[in-house]
């Protein structure tokens, strides 16, 4: 009886303990026992791009690329793999690592002198083309048509001088493969509006109303011009398809101290107009540019390129490009006060001296009062 | 009267029956008392003779008996609930038979397939609890009251409206499909199947469609009243509810009404006297407060000279001897009251063993915290039950109910109207003759009638052919009509009156033929049978008219009306039904010598509903049970009372079939030479080949009770697969159909339930017991269309809230897909700068972010914030849930008994989105506009620079429109929806039978009881249970009241 009595009392503890056992492990081990799936991030097998050919401009940094993630998980991890060119050639001039100016702080146009701004950036080495962590492509500004060669001048593009590559995508969830991406990208265009050159091959373009003659070309227009009257027709100047009394060249000049930008003004014969001619400019904020450097022949600033830094909205921009004004006053017929201007959206994305030139080609404007 | 005089005959005939009694005496008369161990008088134990234990008499209401025997005969007392005494008969006229209360749980009768079962050789997982735990709580709806007490029933009480049901789960999700959007999404009810006296019905029937329902949407569960029920049990496992077949694949809650037990009729009356306090609601600046705030904002945050103009153009700013300029209305008062409240319960029972009847009269009337919103309950319930002679056994029952309420010109559940109108600036004028809001008009001088009438004949007739083998029948009928009328005053409505109403029938009849059989062989080896089928029709069809402008305020129609805007008919979608259902079961249990038991059981369910593909469903389930304390080793081990282990496996098959989904709609598409066409609707595809959901469901259980009872545990660890869940899956454009239904989608929850009873005394004066229950529920996401890879987003589609789904293979079904808030920019240099670009954090429309306003994770990593941006976060369905008791109660012989009952439930790990912090805050984007201005004083929110806070800064109302510093759709407004309710705490004190007789009584209790008391909670809304079964904690929805009441107990 005792025997039995401790034999159920060993069972008994036996049973207590198995049970115990068993509870545990079923609060631990519940996803592996009921074979549940693992948690885990989301990729979605329609990850897909909007586009997948490439043709951005050398010189500048550009953006490029939509992803339709298709609400997978964020971040994703973005990888081109398999660089070839359209006969199978790898290539791998794209990633060559030059340095970039980075953003470190917000550049919004309060800055009082270059060293402020040249404080907000920093100089990184980045590949010339890379994907960042949002899929979105970036061609770097330090990118050149030596280090890359642009599509060809005389427009035929080979598909073996083509760029392809994919895309590998991945997170926790699992990774895939785009493919198939295109680029091709164009030279280095300096500047922009670029109307008076050839994309393809960086000479002068031809004037589209009458391409054959070689004699002519085309031109950058002013984006405006208003009440401006020729000095001896007393007429209206104008920039149109078929009249070029004004028009502007953007063009390097030698002797700056490498981040200059000059504005000339020319008259008919090509000689400088005293900038001081254009009385209602407001010098001061014509751009943002520094140690103004005034002359009969031209208005100077120390800048910092590319122009505009950044497509912030400051009061030296219009939309993403840099904007100037100009402006001068005079008396008209009957006493009124003729306010006459000009201006230009422009942007320049190559560091240098450059000049802009505002050329009255025909008929030089009439500054004296009536 | 008809009634009268029809129950006045049984109860003539029932004397007539006990005089006959009389008439056989014999030998001996023996009578004397029964009381149970504490010297209490014990009614309605039956007293049987000899081998046979036929039964002669029962006990009388003080515990009286009298019965005439031969010497010798040995006579046995039994009583559900107490240990049964035998004796041999003597010729004694003052015996006094002691009987001992049963504590253990395994002495209980269960019901399985409609057929009592001792609970030791049942192998399921539920859990009963007996009427006296609902008592003394006044209730509208009897659900509500079971919150906190079973543990794996999650009942969250998340509206406060009168009449409407909270939600009910048990044991997780079986569901994917959210309705509706922004505060009003709604997971689609899957409460569990209801079984009332043997009758099942259909819980959800008055809100299938969750909020936008038309009709009364008075819950069937409104209409039993509390003080009628006798026992109310939870089926939780497969094993349990398989033989209640496709509708119980969500849970059985089996409730049994009261039944006559007293030999002489008596009367007893419950009356309750409550009142409803609304909670605390939003705190409001007033007048001068407001008027000096919305300045303040403005002269603070303006951006030019327009916005400080704009003061001059807003003349309750600024014009002094403007009418507007000195009000404080305070608009939430005007929709929100205090209201008192009552009910009444007359219950009359009598009879013996041979024929008993009761009838059970209710009425229940509670005046809605909202104004104009209430529900009234009329209940009759009559049963009488009737048994010859041992083989033959009949049972009638007629419950008639009405059901009456207001709902104003909300929704019930959702009183949006009000909450907009709560939010108007204090500076317009109140209501008043010449000028009245129309949204004020239309929530208070809206008339709103409703009601829900019902009748339902119960007969069960059935003969035991043989011993132990007995077949049942039983017939029930529910007639059901819901009734709307609506009418709107012109000014409520745009200078137009108009009416609506609604009219729905629903007709059910239901029949039961049961055959079973119980046989124990040798002693040792006991079987039992049950067969049966069911056969079920029912018939729905609702119809609603509207007339709109109509003449005047003063001519409710019917003429009159604009013919244009009107319109009425037949409502298809959920107002039409028409369904014949056909079932078959077979159940087998078998044991041996209690200790070891086998359950089988299959049944099979067909519906003219299904499609042919699958018209019957097929329900199997098995399960075993060890009750280790029969054992012989266990039974010297005196410390251990019940040691016992459960497992089981069964299959709930529920069809998503409906006419529709299987066959597809089919619309008149105009002529074609000369006959009508008729063709498919291309709404969906049909899908004839719609599979069933399937509920797989594994248990394990161990019941445990140590100490003489004085300790009991109860654990259930489950895993419970839904699979071929019906999924809505949008088809591509190029299609022509828009969706096809399918079942590719599937949930497992798994999780533990426990539940502890302690009992330190349970002898003497001072008896005492507590309690506590807990539920671990997790829910995962097995599987979705497979072309969807692994996740499905559903999109919220209004703008305002955006507050999205995700759907992730592996992950808590119900996710939030919204922006993650990771705090406020406490200056503007800590906006990060995009490298590459130049440009700050900002938003798609250029605008960057600044100090003060809401960091919002930049997921991808772009530097804009866009849908990129989503990520899954937070789970709405709460991890735990349970409750805890505690009962004390005190005896003296002459003072009386005090007794005190406290529960409490809880509910853990969960995500609420608090909207209706979201949307106070919002109040402040518009200093010029028409809303109320609210005291941010509490609020953790940015002020300057440098202040690390949690909120974003408020008082900028520029920033509104560009960066939506309070958008829906950040986590910032998901919080932990943990709580611990005090759900109620009743005192009673019992007159001592002497003080009660005094005044005429045999009994007399009062008792005071509060409800809804108080809500522990981190959370920084009003009550985290005030939310949609989604987690949405929308300022639309109806408070839930603080009761307090008085009630009394009388028995005559």
């Amino acid at each position: 009886m005792k025997i039995s009595k401790r034999n159920s009392t060993i069972y008994r503890h036996a049973c207590s303990w198995g049970l115990l056992i068993s509870l545990c492990a079923g609060l631990n081990g519940c996803k592996k026992l009921y074979n549940l799936p693992d948690e885990k991030e989301f990729l979605s097998v329609n990850l897909t791009y909007d586009g997948k050919s490439f043709y951005p401009i050398l010189g500048r940094t550009s953006l490029m690329g939509t992803v339709n993630t298709d609400h997978s998980t964020t971040p994703l991890h973005f990888e081109i793999i398999n660089p070839r060119f359209g006969d199978g050639r790898p290539y791998t001039d794209l990633f060559q690592v030059k340095p970039v100016y980075q953003w470190i702080t917000r550049y919004d146009g309060t800055e009082k002198n270059l060293e402020e701004i040249e404080a907000k950036r920093k100089l990184v080495n980045r590949p010339l083309f890379e994907v960042d962590s949002t899929g979105t492509f970036i061609l770097w500004n330090s990118s050149t048509n030596e280090l890359i060669p642009p599509r060809s001048k005389d427009s035929i593009d080979l598909v073996q001088n083509v760029r392809y590559f994919d895309l590998k995508v991945s997170n926790s969830g699992g990774s895939t493969v785009v493919k198939d991406f295109m680029i091709l990208p164009w030279r280095v265009q300096d500047y922009e509006p670029y109307s008076d050159k050839n994309p393809y091959n960086g000479e002068v373009a031809p004037d589209p109303q009458d391409p054959k003659n070689p004699k002519k070309q085309s031109y950058i227009w002013p984006a405006y011009m208003t009440n401006i009257y020729g000095e001896s027709s007393n007429q209206l100047l104008r920039t149109n398809d078929e009249f070029k009394d004004l028009v502007v060249y953007i063009r390097r000049f030698d002797g700056g101290n490498g981040h200059n930008l000059r504005f000339v003004f020319w008259d008919k014969d090509k000689k400088p107009i005293n900038p001081e001619n254009f009385n209602e400019t407001n010098w001061a904020e014509l751009v943002h540019g520094f140690n103004i450097k005034k002359t009969p022949t031209y208005v100077q600033y120390d800048v910092a390129y590319p122009i505009p830094l950044t497509n912030y909205p400051t009061k030296y921009t219009n939309g993403s490009s840099a904007k100037i004004d100009f402006g001068y006053s005079r008396i008209g017929f009957g006493g009124t006060l003729v306010t006459a201007g000009f201006g230009l959206n422009f942007k320049i994305f190559t560091k240098g001296d450059w000049e802009i030139v505002f050329h009255f080609q025909r008929e030089n404007p009439r500054f004296d009062n009536e | 009267m008809q009634l009268k005089i029809f129950y006045s005959r049984f109860i003539l005939l029932a004397l007539c029956m006990l005089l006959s009694v009389g008439a056989f005496a014999q030998a001996i008369i023996m009578s004397g008392k029964v009381t149970d161990d504490k010297g209490r008088a014990l009614a309605g134990v039956t007293v049987r003779f000899g081998k046979t234990s036929r039964e002669v008499t029962s006990t009388n209401s003080s515990g009286a008996f009298s019965v005439t025997v031969s010497a010798g005969t040995s006579i046995a007392f039994r009583l559900i609930g107490y240990e049964g005494v035998s004796m041999t008969a003597r010729a004694d006229r003052t015996v006094t038979v002691r009987m001992k209360e049963l504590d253990n749980q395994m002495d209980e009768v269960v019901v399985r397939g409609y057929v009592k079962r001792p609970r030791e050789t049942t192998t399921g997982a539920s859990t009963k609890i007996s009427g006296k735990e609902i008592q003394d709580i006044p209730a509208a709806n009897v659900e509500n009251l079971l919150q906190g007490k079973v543990a794996g029933l999650n009942i969250q009480v998340n509206t406060g409206a009168p009449g409407f049901r909270g939600s009910t789960q048990i044991r997780g999700l079986s569901t994917i499909s959210v309705s509706g959007s922004g505060d009003q999404s709604f997971l689609t009810p899957t409460s569990p199947l209801y079984v009332i006296d043997g009758v099942p019905m259909d819980a959800d029937r008055a809100n299938e469609l969750g909020l936008s329902q038309q009709g009364p949407g008075i819950s069937p569960l409104s209409l039993i009243p509390p003080e009628d029920i006798e026992s109310i049990e939870v089926l939780k496992d497969a094993q349990a509810t398989s033989l209640y077949g496709s509708l119980a694949a969500y849970g059985v809650i089996i409730i049994n009404t009261k039944r006559g037990n007293s030999e002489v009729p008596r009367v007893r009356y419950t009356g309750n006297f409550f009142l409803k306090t609304p909670p605390k609601l939003r705190e409001t600046l007033g007048g001068n407060l407001e008027r000096r705030l919305k300045l303040m904002q403005i002269y603070g945050n303006a951006l030019s000279q327009l916005d400080l103009d704009q003061i001059s153009q807003t003349p309750m700013l600024s014009d002094s001897l403007n009418a507007y300029y000195n009000n404080s209305t305070n608009w939430q008062d005007l929709f929100y009251a205090t209201t008192y409240n009552q009910t009444h319960n007359v219950a009359i029972d009598g009879g013996n063993q041979k024929l008993n009847y009761k009838a059970n009269l209710n009425y229940y009337n509670e005046n809605g915290i909202i104004k104009n919103t209430g529900f009234d309950r009329y209940m009759a319930n009559m049963r009488f039950e009737y048994y010859p002679n041992e083989k033959f056994r009949f049972t009638a029952q007629v419950n008639a109910s009405l059901g009456s309420k207001s709902k104003g010109n909300g929704l019930g559940i959702l009183q949006s109207g009000v909450a907009t109108n709560g939010t108007f600036s204090t500076l317009l004028p109140g209501p008043s003759f010449y000028l009245a809001s129309s949204g004020y008009n239309s929530a208070l001088q809206t008339k709103n009638d409703n009601s829900s009438k019902s009748i339902k004949p119960f007969i069960e007739a059935s003969y035991e052919f043989l011993s132990g083998l007995r077949a049942t029948t039983t017939v029930s009928y529910e007639s059901t009509s819901d009734n709307e009328n609506t009418f709107t005053p012109a000014a409520a409505n745009g200078q137009f009156a108009q009416v609506y109403a609604y009219y729905g029938r629903y007709n059910s009849l239901y029949n039961r033929n049961s055959i079973n059989y119980s046989h124990t062989f040798n002693e040792k080896h006991t079987v039992f049978f049950n067969l049966f089928n069911e056969i079920r029709t029912l018939e729905k069809q609702a119809n609603a008219a509207l007339q709109a402008r109509t003449p005047n305020d003063q001519f409710e129609g019917p003429l009159g009306f604009d013919g244009y805007f009107s319109k009425g008919g037949g409502l298809l979608r959920r107002g039409f039904g028409k369904e014949r259902g056909l079932s078959f079961a077979i159940a087998g249990t078998y044991d041996y010598m209690k200790r070891y038991v086998v359950d089988l059981s299959y049944r099979r369910d067909g519906s003219s509903q299904n499609g042919f593909g699958n018209l019957y469903t097929k329900n199997p389930a098995v399960g075993f049970r060890w009750n280790a304390y029969h054992e012989e080793f266990l039974k010297e081990v005196d410390w251990i009372n019940l040691l016992s282990l459960r497992t089981s496996w069964g299959v709930n098959v529920m069809p998503n079939s409906t006419l529709e989904r299987v066959y597809g709609k089919y619309d008149i598409t105009g002529s074609y030479n000369d006959k009508i066409g008729i063709g498919i609707n291309y709404e969906q595809i049909p899908n004839p080949n719609l599979k069933p959901t399937t509920t797989t469901q594994y248990n394990l259980g161990l019941d445990l009770a140590l100490f003489n009872n004085r300790f009991e545990m109860t654990y259930d660890t489950y895993y419970k697969k839904v699979d071929n869940i019906l999924f809505e899956e949008r088809l591509s454009s190029s299609l022509g159909f828009e969706k096809v239904n399918s079942n590719s989608a599937a949930i497992a929850n798994y999780g533990h339930e426990l539940s502890l009873m302690f009992r330190p005394w349970t002898e003497g004066r001072f008896t005492m017991s507590i309690g506590a229950n807990g539920a671990y529920n997790k829910d995962v996401l097995l599987k979705l269309p497979e072309h969807y890879g692994g996740q499905f987003v559903r999109w919220e589609n209004i703008d305002k809230y955006k507050q999205h789904i995700v759907f992730r293979v592996g992950t808590s079904t119900m996710s939030n897909y919204m922006l993650l808030n990771r705090g406020v920019y406490s200056t503007d240099a800590d906006v990060p700068v995009d490298p590459a670009t130049g440009r700050r954090y900002r938003m798609a429309n250029g605008t960057e972010f600044q100090a003060g306003d809401p960091i919002i994770a930049d997921l991808d990593g772009n530097y804009i914030l866009d849908e990129n941006d989503y990520a899954r976060t937070g789970n709405s369905q709460p991890l735990i849930t349970g409750g805890m008791q505690l009962n004390f109660n005190y005896n003296h012989e002459t003072l009386g008994s005090f007794g005190l009952n406290i529960y409490a439930s809880y509910t853990a790990k969960r995500t609420i989105l608090n909207n209706a912090l979201a949307e106070r805050l919002q109040l402040m984007s518009d200093p010029y506009g028409d809303k109320a201005v609210v005291p941010l004083d509490d609020i953790n929110m940015w002020m300057k620079p440098g202040d690390v806070a949690k909120y974003p800064y408020a008082y900028d109302f520029k920033r509104y429109a560009n960066i939506n510093p309070f958008r829906m759709d950040q986590d910032l407004w998901a919080e932990d929806g943990s709580y611990f309710k005090l759900n109620s705490v009743t005192l009673s004190y019992m007159f001592t039978k002497n003080a009660a007789r005094r005044y005429g009584m045999e009994r007399l209790r009062v008792f005071v009881s509060a409800e809804n008391l108080n809500t522990f909670s981190k959370y920084s809304g009003p009550n985290p249970e005030n939310v949609t079964s989604m987690g949405r904690d929308g300022s639309g929805g109806y408070p839930v009241p603080r009761q307090y009441n008085v009630g009394v107990n009388i028995d005559f």
